[in-house]
């Protein structure tokens, strides 16, 4: 009786140390793909205040090029609201135009341009994640996803290296009506920031992105360097972060229409 | 006995018997429903190139506002877009420019709001339907213009080239910062379109602070009817608000005059077709009488006789109208570019890449050819089967059954042109504005004077030939004498042939005189309202139809004035304001200048009245066509819309215009001014002073400002050219249509002759056996064909002497309601006859060969 309990504990242990060794090498998408995208979330909202100065390049498929800086100030006014102001440096054509953005939550936000030549602020309509950001390729989901995880269906497909950094490959899918079908986002593992993302509409890409230069301020990762085509026409977009303060306090002041028409001033 | 078999044992053999006759009678219902089916296709291709232009325009939009043509404030958009059920409102500015440069196109600037446009129109700055490198700052700059990318390429011109374009401030510079594909908007006025944001087309084109139009979506599940109630009702009186399907209907109802008077000329091709028809028939009756009264023995019956007749014409007019749709749609693929040229010339800008093909519209008038033809046929059919038996078989040389010249078709040829002269008089007599004076009645006036007078030739044939015989055998000989009795012998027929051409020259009489009156008393007019030296504008003065060219700042008007040979400048304005459910037209100028030197020609009233209209009264005057439908009189007052909301003025005269047929009204510039706040001018018409030439100051005029905006500065002189050539280019369809109908009656007289030609070979048989030599034969044949067509042509010609009269006291008169006076074109009735003669001498010659190529010996064992 006794040798029969020495033997089961001792199937017992090597039962548990094998089950210890399966689960340790199993795939960490024991996390599922929601999980990844709150994780993304999260970083996004840890960003909001903040001063951005970057250069922005748009490359035309003739292979001409035109650049801009700006400079961007962001504030956090609620859990997830937040006011954004840019307001572009050169080229000299576009001195002075302005970008004002008082979001409630990320979906539910007022956007207004000013443009100095007009004289005249006026109101973008933004009823779309889908909006190009100022101009570019990018829109606003390409720097911190989509903003009511409830409308989107995340799987993760696989595990893959990107640029050095273990990724979450995940698939996201829209419940609701959108201009692409679908979009595979490498979500770094380490620090839930994108690196890569590929967007899809009717099965064919459609708008393709890498974020790169990762970079660690504040204990917040940001890329330095983000890239997207359009696959579909040749133009693609590069922005490059020049410099980077978080944890900004900015007067509410500085959000408003007249500080817009004042180019911040 | 089966009518089948009637058909492929009796019909056949003649048919191929008289292929010749046949193919005539094709050839004429062809011309006619070719004439119906170009007409109607090249209206529908014209109609669907503006439904097509406002539909890519519009996009999702429901309803469009509209207000005065120089704008409406923008804040009608704020209360637009705040009311219940809007979906989307977006703002949008329409205006013509030009190209400076290159072929110096015309085009349409859309000025949008870019940033929400899309949420209408189904294009976008940031996908594949535009290519845009930099949408930023397309945002930003207010030089920023997008082309389509055909017209890019047809200009040679690539994005981020500079382009010059006519603006208010003048010429000014543009950057192309994108192309826009191929659908959408970028269809709109066949591609000649170039996108600009609204604030910047504001700004260019002197519209700061206003709009041409609000397109608008609504909610899903939105009553339309509803919410256009609402939006009326939300709006200030004067704004117009439709859906663009209703837009498209304004386009019609303006067109609406030119398709019908289109649609009339050519059903008169067919008409004039149907002759042939009736002749191409009873020529065959008379030629089978012998068989018709062998069939009538053998126990066919009336029905069947008829029915015969019919089922020929009806299987010939099937042909016909077959090839009349090929020869049609070649007619209209020709005509279109002509048609769309008079139109924009006209009215408004028509731009027409391709035909439209209408399968009804192209089955309608086959239908209606093949029915003309089977009523054409129906008479003589009937009379057909009525010959007896037994007077068939017997030999009867050919005589006419004598039913035109019945009592019956005399009392019908006076009952017509009773009936012609009765609704003449009721239209007279109507009071104006009374459902009376209608065009229905002015058509019936004129169908009903046709028929009465072409019922009435056989009968005047009768009574005229032998008059002439004695002047025929002095003029021509024995030759000229025998015409004269071949042409008494079957005045039946012949007067068919004399008919069809007396509508032919009658349609041509009457549209020349008509023409000449409708320009004879415009030139007068011209005169009474132009007396300035020289017409400078920013764009041609007669581009575009009528539409805006780009307006000139007021200030200009003292920069003019300075200038050396210049004794006096008045600024002309000119828009459009919505009264009683339609547009009517303001123009404006300087009254007091005006009274000085140009009287304006009073309908109604005295030239004193027009003083009421100077600075600091809210007074103008309006025109006969708008007092007559408004049924306005002198002392009476209108509401007009204005900016700032309607505004009461009274009306102090009633005087002669005619730039609109649906209205207009002169008012003082400063009066327009001060209720409108516009100071822009359309035109600045330049008085020289008599020691200056009109040449020097012209050119002095454009040294001045050549290098800031592009100027015309048009000779009035030119000017009158100009129009001249307007009104011509507007009537080539007409003429066309009109050579048409004389060729179909040259068939007629070719079908009439040869079939006189063949029941006359023992006759000429004989004549040639007793020594006439060919020519002589032919002489004859030639002589009654000249015959033919000179009696045809002097009653065409005093037909469309009256035609043309009651064409100017309905037609013009129902339309513009003015004082158009009737000019009679003697060249054109000279020109006329030279035609009818010339045509049927023309016709012919075919015959006469024929009957020169008789052989004797066979000719005289004919029976």
């Amino acid at each position: 009786m006794n040798k029969i309990l020495v033997f089961d504990f001792r199937l017992l242990i090597l039962a548990m140390s094998m089950a210890t060794i399966l689960f340790a090498s199993a795939p960490a998408h024991a996390m599922s793909g929601r999980q990844v995208y709150e994780k993304v979330h999260e970083v996004r909202i840890k960003s909001l205040n903040r001063q951005t100065e970057f250069a922005m390049t748009l490359f035309d498929k003739g292979g001409g090029t035109r650049s801009r800086a700006a400079v961007e100030y962001c504030r956090k006014t609620g859990p997830e609201a937040y006011k954004v102001l840019v307001v572009f440096k050169t080229p000299p054509d576009l001195k002075d135009v302005g970008f004002l953005v008082h979001a409630r939550t990320f979906t539910d936000r007022d956007l207004w341009a000013y443009f100095p030549e007009f004289k005249r602020i006026r109101r973008i309509p933004t009823n779309s994640q889908d909006d190009s950001f100022f101009g570019s390729d990018f829109s606003y989901d390409d720097f911190g996803g989509p903003p009511n995880l409830d409308e989107y269906s995340f799987t993760i497909l696989r595990e893959e290296v990107q640029d050095g950094r273990p990724c979450y490959v995940v698939e996201v899918t829209p419940k609701v009506r959108r201009k692409w079908n679908r979009y595979v986002a490498w979500v770094a593992k380490d620090l839930f920031i994108h690196l890569k993302i590929e967007y899809f509409k009717d099965q064919e890409p459609y708008r393709a992105g890498t974020f790169t230069d990762v970079r660690i301020v504040d204990d917040i990762p940001t890329p330095f360097k983000m890239r997207m085509e359009n696959v579909k026409t040749g133009h693609k977009t590069e922005l490059t972060i020049e410099s980077l303060r978080y944890h900004t306090s900015f007067p509410d002041e500085l959000f408003t229409q007249r500080s817009l028409e004042r180019a911040g001033k | 006995m089966k009518l089948l078999n009637l058909l492929r044992h009796i019909s056949l053999k003649h048919i191929r018997l008289q292929k010749a006759q046949l193919a005539m009678a094709i050839a004429g219902i062809c011309l006619g429903v070719a004439a119906m089916v170009a007409i109607d296709l090249v209206n529908i291709s014209v109609l669907k190139s503006f439904e097509d232009s406002i539909n890519h325009a519009t996009g999702r939009a429901s309803l469009q506002i509209t207000g005065a043509e120089s704008g409406f404030p923008e804040e009608m958009l704020d209360r637009i877009q705040n009311l219940p059920g809007i979906e989307y409102a977006v703002p949008v500015i329409e205006t013509n420019a030009s190209l400076a440069g290159g072929q110096e196109r015309s085009i349409m600037i859309l000025g949008v709001d870019v940033l929400q446009d899309h949420q209408i129109r189904d294009y976008s700055l940031t996908d594949e339907s535009a290519d845009i490198p930099d949408p930023l700052m397309f945002l930003a700059k207010r030089d920023s213009l997008l082309l389509t990318r055909a017209m890019a390429e047809q200009e040679g011109i690539k994005i981020d080239q500079e382009i010059k374009i006519q603006t208010v401030a003048g010429l000014k510079t543009f950057k192309v910062r994108g192309l826009l594909n191929p659908e959408g908007p970028a269809k709109v006025a066949g591609g000649d379109i170039a996108v600009m944001d609204v604030y910047a087309a504001q700004m260019a084109f002197g519209k700061v602070g206003r709009l041409d139009r609000i397109d608008v979506s609504l909610l899903a599940g939105e009553n339309l009817d509803a919410m256009k109630e609402r939006i009326t009702l939300a709006l200030p009186a004067g704004y117009d608000v439709d859906t663009p399907a209703g837009r498209t209907r304004q386009v019609e109802i303006l067109l609406g005059r030119f398709r019908n008077s289109m649609g009339l000329i050519s059903f008169m091709a067919l008409f004039v077709g149907m002759y042939l028809i009736y002749n191409t028939v009873s020529i065959s009756i008379v030629q089978r009488r012998r068989e018709i009264g062998i069939l009538r023995a053998l126990g066919a019956g009336r029905l069947q006789i008829a029915g015969l007749f019919l089922t020929e014409t009806l299987a010939a007019s099937a042909i016909a109208a077959l090839l009349g749709i090929g020869l049609g749609l070649l007619f209209a693929k020709a005509s279109i570019g002509l048609v769309a040229q008079s139109v924009t010339d006209m009215y408004v800008k028509a731009s027409v890449s391709e035909l439209a093909f209408a399968w009804p519209a192209v089955l309608k008038n086959a239908g209606i050819g093949m029915l003309a033809s089977l009523v054409a046929a129906a008479l003589p059919a009937i009379a057909g089967a009525r010959i007896t038996p037994v007077s068939a078989i017997r030999a009867h040389s050919y005589t006419p059954d004598g039913f035109l010249l019945s009592n019956r078709i005399r009392i019908a040829a006076i009952g017509c042109i009773l009936i012609s002269i009765l609704c003449l008089v009721l239209f007279e007599s109507a009071a104006p504005g009374s459902h009376l004076r209608s065009l229905g009645l002015v058509f019936t006036a004129v169908i009903s004077l046709l028929a009465g007078v072409s019922l009435a030739v056989p009968i005047l044939l009768k009574w005229f030939i032998p008059l002439l015989h004695n002047l025929l055998a002095v003029c021509f000989g024995a030759q000229g004498r025998l015409a004269g009795l071949n042409l008494q012998k079957n005045v039946t027929r012949n007067g068919v042939a004399v008919a069809a051409i007396l509508c032919s020259i009658a349609l041509f009489v009457s549209s020349a005189n008509s023409v000449n009156s409708l320009r004879t008393s415009l030139f007068e007019w011209f005169d009474s309202i132009i007396r300035a030296d020289i017409l400078v504008s920013s764009g041609h003065p007669l581009a575009a139809g009528g539409a805006p060219t780009i307006p000139m700042p007021g200030e200009m008007l003292g920069e003019i004035a300075k200038l050396p040979g210049v004794s006096s400048v008045e600024p002309f304005r000119k828009g459009r304001v919505s009264y009683n459910g339609r547009k009517v037209l303001l123009e404006i100028f300087d009254v007091a200048l005006r009274m000085e030197y140009c009287p304006a020609m009073i309908a109604t009233g005295k030239r004193e009245d027009m003083a009421s209209l100077l600075p600091g009264q809210d007074n103008v005057v309006v025109n006969e066509a708008m007092a007559v439908k408004d049924r306005i009189k002198p002392g009476d007052t209108i509401v007009l819309p204005t900016p700032n909301g309607p505004v009461r003025f009274g009306v102090a005269a009633i005087i002669v215009s005619f730039t609109s047929d649906s209205g207009v009204v002169w008012m003082d510039v400063n009066t327009y001014r001060r209720h409108w706040r516009d100071d822009l001018v359309d035109t600045f018409e330049v008085l020289v002073k008599p020691d200056a030439e009109i040449k020097t100051v012209r050119q002095a005029i454009l040294d001045r400002f050549g290098q800031e905006r592009k100027l015309f500065a048009l000779p009035a002189a030119e000017f009158k050219v100009e129009v001249r050539k307007i009104l011509d280019r507007s009537f080539v369809m007409t003429n066309a249509v009109n050579i048409l109908t004389l060729v179909i009656a040259g068939l007629g007289i070719i079908v009439t002759l040869l079939a006189s030609v063949l029941e006359r070979t023992r006759e000429i048989g004989i004549l040639r056996g007793i020594g006439m030599t060919r020519s002589q034969v032919s002489g004859v044949v030639i002589i009654e064909s000249a015959l033919i067509g000179a009696i045809g042509g002097v009653l065409g010609a005093a037909t469309g002497i009256l035609i043309g009269w009651i064409e100017v006291e309905g037609i013009f008169r129902l339309d513009f309601g003015a004082s158009i006076g009737y000019h009679v074109h003697y060249p054109a009735i000279g020109l006329a006859l030279l035609l009818a003669i010339g045509l049927s001498t023309l016709a012919g010659l075919y015959p006469a060969r024929r009957a020169a190529g008789t052989n004797i010996v066979e000719a005289l064992s004919y029976e």
